[in-house]
């Protein structure tokens, strides 16, 4: 990793939900859905976050949006630490990253236009003038491959991916440098999905915009990414190039999630490492790795203590007591 | 070459939709022969599911209905049937498994009652009898803890816990055929590749013919013995799978294969698919792939092409799938 | 579920504390009294006389010590004296609780019986004319102001064809205060809470059943060969009455607080009849226990309808 300040710099991350029972909802214990996540993203990078239902990813993402109040840790943004900022301090800075989710059907108010719908960050922000808001819409909507005319539409008129270009064109009205997209991509068809991903890919060569991209889609990350992280019950157990991670996974999980995932090939049949059982219940995960009770390599030592992520080849960092 | 155990022929499925009438199902045909593995595969919308339900007539109704063709299972015509014969033939003779395990079991019966059910609407079986077999079978189904298991309610289990109840549910009669309708899309990629692998052992243990439905053509290199590929109500493509992967010869086949970003390499560019599906309540004159094909000929927006078998077992619907020089 | 039981009972007591409280505040600040309503108007030196029964009631006394003492008296079991019927409390209302019980019992019976049935009837052919023609009757009777039935019932059956009593909640001759007798009395007034209340039901089952009929759960039992009977009968009803069973218990709550005008209608000395009674005369103990009855059954009636709930439904559990 450079020396030069990053994007984002993610720091000791931790957000816990409190597991509340009985009539006065003591807390009894917690769910550590991010429990000390680190990474920096360079500006002009592409991070992908890897990871099953349950991991935390989507739970990271939300908390660097600041849509969740962090726990513990820091949330660099250009130097600045956000994690702590409210009110308006934060609604300015949140013009310098925006998300993108995964249901574009539900992020959408059905009762407000196209127009209205991508101009209310400007308007809220006060970026634009009310008589520049037509012409300033119109080149968004361009921007993101949909005509100037839907301006006057309302989302039920378009298509699942066309709703996720209005998604996108409403995240870059602001111009953003950071894009976190969770799960963007998960709810279209492969010849739709194709699109977003290549428009998004073009987005950010012509707007040098950066994303923490999430998704359980591996082959979807590997395109998309520069950078990829992979998640397990809250931790990030493994961090380096696309090249590296894929080509030569060193942490077990990592490997096993490889293995698992389907290629439209009848030529790469590769052996595949069938794990055993369900992930762990993130209420009560398991002592030292959390992966140990699943794991086909695991050691005494992994049953004791918790393996942190150190930079077991350049670059490329691991939370394994192999490496 | 067997003989099929499903044989469907110009089915069509029709939907009445805020007055327009959908041609969900628009002329398919189908074989799947004993043991045999067939994937359906299309994006959503396409009619794959719609082909499905037809096939168990568990057509939504009184929106749709099977408004012609054959469904043949072992030469008897299921349309032909009164709906009481048809629910001998439900569960029995063909099961079905659906994608939402959490949604597709019953959230107030044990697993055991929803089990033996089966057994006990189509085998002369006693309870006692019905709950040992059904503890068999979730043990056959690698459940763990098997005899506590069939007295906990679906709730209690994890979702690949439940699609694995699901399948020893569809398979306690030993149907000829099972059809799963995108059985592992709502499940983590490690628990998919077991429910996959659970799926195969079902077809080499009993012989079940398998009709899989997916959109994801990793699932299908994984799984398939044979394929057909389904575009706006029609079968487009009919092959076997290696030939598929290895000679995909409708111009959709092309497009959807090069449109899923690589595993294994790096991909630079991905190709898209322009456009979207067309309007299945107003679909074209000639081919429906006509306006996002990159090939496409004054000829096809003219006239639709039928299923025609350029090489043997291998069924194209494309004026140009035999013409060489076709690519995309 | 034991200690859940347990926990909820304890936390009722601020609230039947509350409510209590208020009640009791809002009746003494109600224009004139017990005594005024009691005395006769035209005898002489009304001024003494009253502060004399004041006194002897401890009328005079501070409101809050007043309540306080009411309180100490119910914790001790003593309801006080009813000052429009001249006896204890407790025997004033002991037959009446009997009576609306029966009441209860009965009509809510009738209403599950009559609404759970069409309901379910009405589910297997949903938006055909039939189901159209029941929906509309139900509207109609659910519109109907529910006393005139009682009129209706009274006059057909009780004085055009005197099958049934139409007075009293006991007769007389041999049978006189048997369970048998009190059921026979009941039977009108129940029928005609019921004629209206069942419409309730039957909505409510129509629509869970509806609700349910859509699930994955019943396509798969569908898929699995299973009869459309007992796919209704097993897979459908048994999650689309979890609603109906939460209904049920509130139902039971509000039905033993007594049914006010339909009690008054027939002179069916139950809750419903003393309570009246007792306001009109500003019986103040009777309002009071009344009021503390009536929370009581309410609060009983909540913990009933999440213990029901539990009991269908195996994704709740208390601990």
């Amino acid at each position: 990793m450079t020396t030069a300040q990053a994007l984002l710099e993610v720091q000791d991350l931790k957000k816990y939900f409190p597991v509340q029972k009985g009539v006065l909802r003591r807390t009894v214990g917690y769910v550590k859905a991010v429990d000390g996540v680190s990474f920096r993203l360079q500006p002009g990078e592409t991070l992908g976050i890897v990871g099953e239902s349950g991991c935390g990813k989507s739970t990271l993402a939300r908390t660097i949006m600041r849509v969740l109040e962090p726990t513990a840790g820091k949330i660099l943004l250009d130097g600045q630490d956000i994690s702590q900022l409210s009110g308006k301090a934060l609604r300015r800075i949140r013009r310098k990253f925006q998300m993108v989710f995964q249901d574009p059907y539900a992020s959408l108010n059905p009762r407000m236009s196209v127009q209205d719908i991508i101009a209310e960050p400007l308007v809220v922000n006060g970026l634009v003038a009310a008589r520049d808001i037509p012409a300033v819409v119109a080149d968004l909507l361009e921007k993101v491959g949909l005509k100037a005319d839907d301006r006057q539409r309302y989302p039920h008129e378009f298509s699942g991916g066309q709703r996720q270009r209005i998604g996108i064109a409403r995240a870059i009205a602001v111009q953003p440098r950071l894009i976190v997209a969770d799960e963007a991509v998960s709810a279209l068809d492969v010849s739709i999905q194709a699109q977003i991903l290549n428009l998004m890919q073009g987005l950010k060569q012509e707007l040098g915009l950066s994303y923490v991209f999430i998704s359980h889609n591996l082959a979807v990350v590997r395109y998309i990414s520069d950078q990829v992280g992979v998640m397990y019950l809250g931790h990030l157990v493994e961090l380096t190039t696309k090249q590296a991670l894929y080509q030569q996974p060193l942490h077990p999980y990592s490997e096993a999630l490889l293995s698992a995932a389907l290629e439209p090939s009848r030529k790469h049949k590769r052996e595949r490492i069938l794990l055993r059982g369900d992930v762990p219940n993130p209420a009560h995960p398991p002592t030292g790795c959390p992966f140990h009770t699943r794991c086909p390599k695991v050691m005494d030592v992994c049953r004791q203590s918790r393996p942190t992520l150190r930079e077991a080849a350049p670059g490329h960092w691991v939370a394994c007591h192999l490496h | 070459m067997s003989e099929a155990v499903l044989s469907v022929r110009n089915l069509r499925t029709y939907f009445m939709y805020k007055d327009a009438e959908v041609h969900a199902v628009d002329g398919v045909d189908l074989d799947v022969r004993a043991g045999e593995i067939v994937c359906l595969v299309g994006e959503s919308g396409c009619g794959k599911s719609m082909t499905s339900l037809s096939i168990m007539r568990l057509v939504p109704q009184p929106a749709g209905r099977i408004v012609s063709g054959k469904i043949l299972l072992d030469g008897v015509d299921l349309l032909r049937l009164s709906e009481d014969e048809m629910t001998d033939v439900r569960g029995n003779q063909i099961s079905m498994i659906f994608q939402e395990p959490m949604t597709a079991l019953n959230p107030v019966l044990t697993v055991g009652d929803q089990i033996t059910e089966v057994l006990l609407r189509h085998r002369r079986m006693r309870k006692r009898e019905a709950w040992q077999r059904a503890v068999e079978m979730l043990e056959f189904v690698g459940v763990a803890r098997a005899a506590q298991i069939v007295h906990e309610y679906p709730h209690q289990l994890s979702g690949g816990m439940r699609q694995r109840v699901m399948i020893a549910m569809a398979m306690v009669c030993e149907p000829k055929l099972l059809i799963a309708d995108e059985p592992t899309t709502a499940l983590d990629v490690t628990i998919q590749a077991q429910v996959l692998d659970l799926m195969r052992k079902m077809r080499d243990d009993f012989g079940t013919a398998l009709i899989l439905i997916t959109h994801d053509l990793g699932v299908v290199a994984e799984m398939a013995d044979r394929v057909v590929v389904m575009y706006a109500g029609q079968v487009v493509e009919s092959t076997d799978a290696d030939t598929l992967f290895e000679e995909p010869s409708h111009p959709y086949t092309r497009g959807l294969l090069r449109s899923i970003p690589s595993l294994s390499d790096d991909t630079e560019t991905l190709y898209s698919i322009p456009g979207t599906v067309p309007d299945a309540a107003a679909f074209p004159e000639g081919c429906r792939f006509a306006d996002r094909c990159p090939l496409a000929q004054p000829e096809c927006l003219a006239t639709a092409p039928v299923l025609r078998e350029v090489r043997p077992g291998h069924w194209v619907r494309c004026h140009f799938a035999d013409k060489g020089s076709v690519s995309v | 579920m034991a200690g859940y039981v347990v926990r909820r009972l304890f936390g009722m007591i601020p609230m039947l504390f509350a409510i209590t409280v208020f009640v009791f505040f809002m009746m003494h600040m109600a224009p004139g009294n017990a005594i005024e309503a009691m005395i006769n108007p035209r005898i002489k030196d009304i001024a003494a006389l009253k502060h004399q029964l004041e006194v002897q009631n401890g009328l005079n006394l501070p409101l809050p010590v007043q309540y306080w003492r009411w309180l100490v008296n119910v914790l001790h079991g003593n309801f006080g004296w009813s000052f429009g019927q001249h006896e204890p409390v407790i025997e004033l209302l002991g037959p009446a609780m009997y009576n609306t019980l029966i009441l209860a019992v009965l009509a809510e019976a009738f209403i599950l019986l009559l609404g759970i049935p069409i309901g379910i009837w009405q589910a297997r052919r949903p938006y055909s004319k039939l189901d159209y023609t029941v929906s509309t009757v139900s509207f109609v009777l659910f519109s109907v102001p529910f006393f005139v039935f009682a009129v209706f019932l009274i006059y057909f059956f009780a004085i055009r064809w005197p099958v049934f009593p139409a007075q009293n909640a006991t007769g007389t001759g041999p049978l006189a205060g048997t369970l048998l007798d009190h059921v026979w009395h009941a039977l009108l007034p129940a029928i005609s809470i019921a004629l209206t209340a069942h419409t309730v039901y039957s909505r409510y089952t129509r629509g869970a059943m509806l609700d349910v009929a859509r699930q994955d759960y019943v396509r798969t039992a569908r898929a699995k060969g299973i009869r459309e009977p007992v796919i209704y009968r097993k897979h459908v009803f048994r999650n689309a009455r979890i609603p109906l069973v939460t209904q049920l218990g509130f139902d039971l709550g509000g039905l033993l607080g007594g049914a006010v005008i339909t009690e008054g209608l027939f002179s069916y000395q139950g809750m419903g009849y003393v309570t009246i009674t007792a306001v009109s005369q500003r019986d103040y103990p009777v309002i009071m226990a009344t009021t503390l009855i009536f929370a009581v059954c309410v609060l009983l009636g909540n913990l009933v309808a999440d213990i029901l709930n539990a009991v269908v439904d195996p994704r709740i559990r208390y601990q």
